[in-house]
């Protein structure tokens, strides 16, 4: 099990305040932002980048570069190992 | 004549889905909480997850009140609120002036005191006029105010309503300012649908309101706010009132007396609501309760009197009068 | 159909009086400068009133405790509206305020008292409640009765407007004062922050390049009168308000629908009541936070409404900064400004179109051509859009 990804989904789960999602109930491949996966929006984007500075002292500076990390725990957890090697 | 077609009220006391709680009612507890209804029955989950009390209560009534009315769409929404959304307010700034860096922003986006309407609006896809009074303890009256002039223009089956949130610090405050409360803080929200045409089944009719900032005889503006109903004193069959010092000489209960008020007749509505600025929206809601089971009651005033420079005066009229 | 607007006082970043105002916007001199007052990170680019607490006090003859800045800075611009006109006891007269912030600045204060444990005075609290701010300056004017606070965000002072127009043509007040006010508080600068949406340079409106607002604080009020009210006071009308509507975008909490939904009605819903036909708007004074999302949201409401024909247009926002819910009434203030001297302002800090719509703001000061109907636009969180009609004629 790769613990980075189970820390992302409970860091989510606790930070958006979802109620009666586990972190089993998310897949390291479903999109975040997509009605079919977890639905998040804008504000929860933003949510994401306060998130990522919390928990693991990555800014992100710009919002948009949020959209393409966000799009999956996969991809977020792939761009967190990029940015702690730079 | 402005016709209540719909009523609803999450509040300390069973108001909610609950016709006829006013002949069951109690005083208010100290130990009283807010007695929330399954939120997941009204509002989606998606946006369930981020809303605070205040949030909760408003959209829930909201979606009762229009499915009661059997309406698609209100024409619009209004909404009365004394001090907004307090929990997200006193968390964001407590965020502000403890945290260092990025600051989460649900709680800034939710601390406006349009919260409430822009919710319910985003809830059930409505694109009317969509206002927040908000006027300390006249902000209910206020709203009902703007929702009369809208029926007096268009004439469309109107939200209005009012809601308030406690928090701790509300207590904390309370006891440092010695304020002396003789009822508890609570929270609570009432909302309405309002129309000018004789829908299925009225409630209800809202006679006249007014709402007197810094007001300075409230006997005066009573006994001309009756006059120019054409009513008496005697008209009455029961006034509600707010008061939180008790009866003090010259307060609200002289005032009553002076007019010719039968004190058995007047009840101080605060005892059932507890105290936040828009128990007149409490008040609405127990009255027409109360008329919709004892249809004795013709004529009902509420007078509020909560704080001294304010007077909010709403006249209700039973549908047969 | 129209409401007379008789007086109008003004107090923003850019001057302290409606004259000051004038001036800087002919010459095209912004207000938006390194925070000065504000305890607040150095260089931050805010729009100040260049005036302290206490020289507002001082001015304003108020005792040195127990009011908000956004208190002081209301009744500074209703009692220039205010003018020399008398109390009457034929004359029912109100007052509506909005604001956004209240007494937030003082609450602040408070509150890192309170947090730092060194005995805070609750007193302050008193002044916290947005209604509050309004008494106030009722109190200090002498206006008793119909006194109404709006708070629907950034739309609130335009909202103002709209409901005293409303009392008035509906025969429930002869004459209203109407506007808003708000002060710049750290709630607010870090609320914005946390958006993401603060532009720590320049604001820039509908510039391809925008990157968010800067902003502001300021009040502004009308007095509109009925033609009872004028009968008595003689006053003179200096424009009207004839159009006005709200509408509720109902898309999302804080971004604005990609189709300008509420924004469109709003504007077409105003431009209806009003009676003028699209190509009698001379000027457009426009909501242009400079954030992405409203100003591509706003120039997509324009073109759905307007068509291919869409009027000078500017955003005056990067001369006084964002003032949330004096923003309106701050900008109604302009507008009439702009009828008055046949005036279209520019369009500070812009280069480059959006990419998506291609439209191009005024950019520079057009003395040319008469003004004689304007419209302002004011859209706010929770998808509050209003817009107002003002003109020169009923």
């Amino acid at each position: 099990m790769d613990n980075l990804k189970e820390d992302l989904k409970n860091q989510i789960i606790e930070q958006l305040n979802l109620e009666d999602i586990t972190p089993a109930d998310i897949a390291d491949d479903v999109l975040l932002f997509d009605d079919g996966g977890l639905g998040l929006d804008s504000i929860d984007a933003l949510e994401l980048i306060v998130l990522l500075e919390k928990y693991h002292g990555i800014q992100v500076i710009n919002p948009e570069e949020g959209k393409v990390a966000f799009k999956s725990i996969n991809t977020m957890a792939e761009y967190i190992r990029n940015r702690k090697v730079e | 004549m402005y016709y209540i077609s719909a009523a609803s009220s999450i509040t300390h006391q069973p108001t909610f889905q609950n016709v006829g709680f006013s002949a069951v009612i109690e005083p208010l507890r100290e130990s009283s909480v807010l007695l929330n209804p399954d939120y997941k029955g009204f509002i989606d989950a998606g946006l369930l997850r981020r809303m605070s009390k205040i949030l909760r209560m408003s959209v829930a009534c909201a979606k009762d009140c229009i499915s009661q009315a059997e309406i698609e769409q209100p024409g619009a929404i209004i909404v009365g609120t004394g001090l907004g959304c307090l929990l997200d307010t006193e968390k964001f700034l407590n965020n502000v002036l403890t945290i260092e860096g990025l600051l989460p922003p649900t709680a800034f986006i939710q601390s406006t005191h349009n919260t409430m309407a822009g919710q319910i609006s985003l809830s059930i896809g409505n694109h009317g006029y969509n206002m927040t009074h908000t006027q300390n303890t006249l902000s209910f009256e206020n709203a009902l105010l703007d929702a009369m002039l809208l029926l007096d223009e268009h004439g469309d089956n109107i939200l209005v309503g009012a809601a308030d949130e406690a928090i701790e610090f509300l207590n904390e405050i309370s006891g440092k300012l010695h304020f002396q409360l003789t009822h508890p803080i609570t929270s609570g929200a009432s909302f309405f649908i309002l129309s000018n045409v004789k829908n299925v089944n009225p409630l209800a009719c809202v006679k006249d309101s007014r709402a007197i900032g810094l007001v300075q005889h409230v006997g005066s503006e009573v006994h001309a706010f009756l006059k120019e109903n054409e009513l008496n004193a005697e008209d009455l069959d029961l006034v509600l009132f707010s008061g939180v010092g008790g009866h003090i000489s010259g307060g609200v209960e002289d005032v009553f007396e002076n007019l010719g008020i039968a004190e058995n007749k007047s009840h101080n509505y605060l005892t059932y609501s507890g105290i936040y600025p828009t128990t007149s929206a409490f008040a609405l809601h127990l009255a027409i309760d109360k008329m919709k089971t004892d249809k004795s009651l013709r004529n009902v005033l509420i007078c509020n009197t909560f704080i001294q420079s304010n007077l909010g005066l709403t006249l209700l009229q039973s549908i047969e009068a | 159909m129209g409401v007379r607007i008789t007086g109008m006082g003004i107090v923003s970043a850019i001057g302290l009086t409606v004259a000051e105002n004038l001036q800087a916007l002919t010459e095209s001199r912004s207000g938006i400068g390194p925070v000065q007052y504000l305890e607040e990170s150095e260089g931050l680019l805010v729009g100040e009133v260049k005036m302290s607490n206490e020289a507002l006090r001082q001015e304003l003859d108020i005792a040195p405790k127990g009011i908000s800045r956004t208190s002081l800075l209301g009744l500074k611009a209703a009692k220039e509206a205010w003018g020399d006109n008398q109390h009457n006891s034929r004359l029912r007269t109100g007052i509506i305020s909005a604001t956004s912030v209240g007494g937030m600045d003082r609450t602040e204060d408070f509150y890192k008292t309170y947090l730092g444990n060194n005995n805070p005075d609750f007193n302050i609290l008193k002044t916290h409640d947005s209604g509050s701010t309004t008494e106030r300056i009722a109190a200090e004017l002498g206006i008793s009765g119909y006194i109404n606070t709006l708070s629907t965000a950034c739309s609130s002072g335009a909202n103002a407007i709209m409901l005293g127009a409303r009392m008035l043509l509906n025969g429930k007040l002869d004459r209203v004062l109407v506007g808003g006010s708000d002060a710049l508080t750290k709630f607010t600068i870090n609320g914005f922050r946390s958006l993401m949406i603060y532009d720590d340079q320049w604001c820039r409106p509908f510039d391809d390049s925008r990157s968010g607002l800067n902003l502001g604080e300021g009040a502004a009020f009308l007095l509109m009168e009925n033609e009872k009210s004028i009968g008595i006071s003689g006053n003179k009308t200096i424009g009207f308000v004839n159009g006005w509507a709200n509408a509720a975008d109902a898309y999302h909490q804080t971004a604005s629908s990609p189709e300008g939904k509420g924004a469109t009605l709003a504007i077409t819903n105003a431009l209806a009541q009003s009676g003028i036909a699209l190509s009698d708007i001379s000027y457009i004074n426009a909501h242009g936070t400079g954030t992405k999302n409203n100003d591509l949201s706003e120039s997509v409401a324009l073109t759905n409404v307007f068509g291919e024909h869409i009027p000078a247009f500017s955003s005056t926002k990067p001369f006084t900064g964002h003032t949330l819910a004096a923003a309106g009434a701050i900008e109604a203030v302009f507008s009439i400004l702009a009828i008055q001297h046949n005036l279209i302002f520019p369009n500070l800090n812009y280069q480059t179109p959006i990419v998506e719509t291609g439209l191009n703001p005024a950019v520079t000061l057009q003395s040319e051509t008469p003004v004689t109907a304007v419209v302002s636009n004011s859209f706010g969180f929770g998808g509050n859009n209003s817009s107002l009609v003002f003109s020169n004629h009923i």
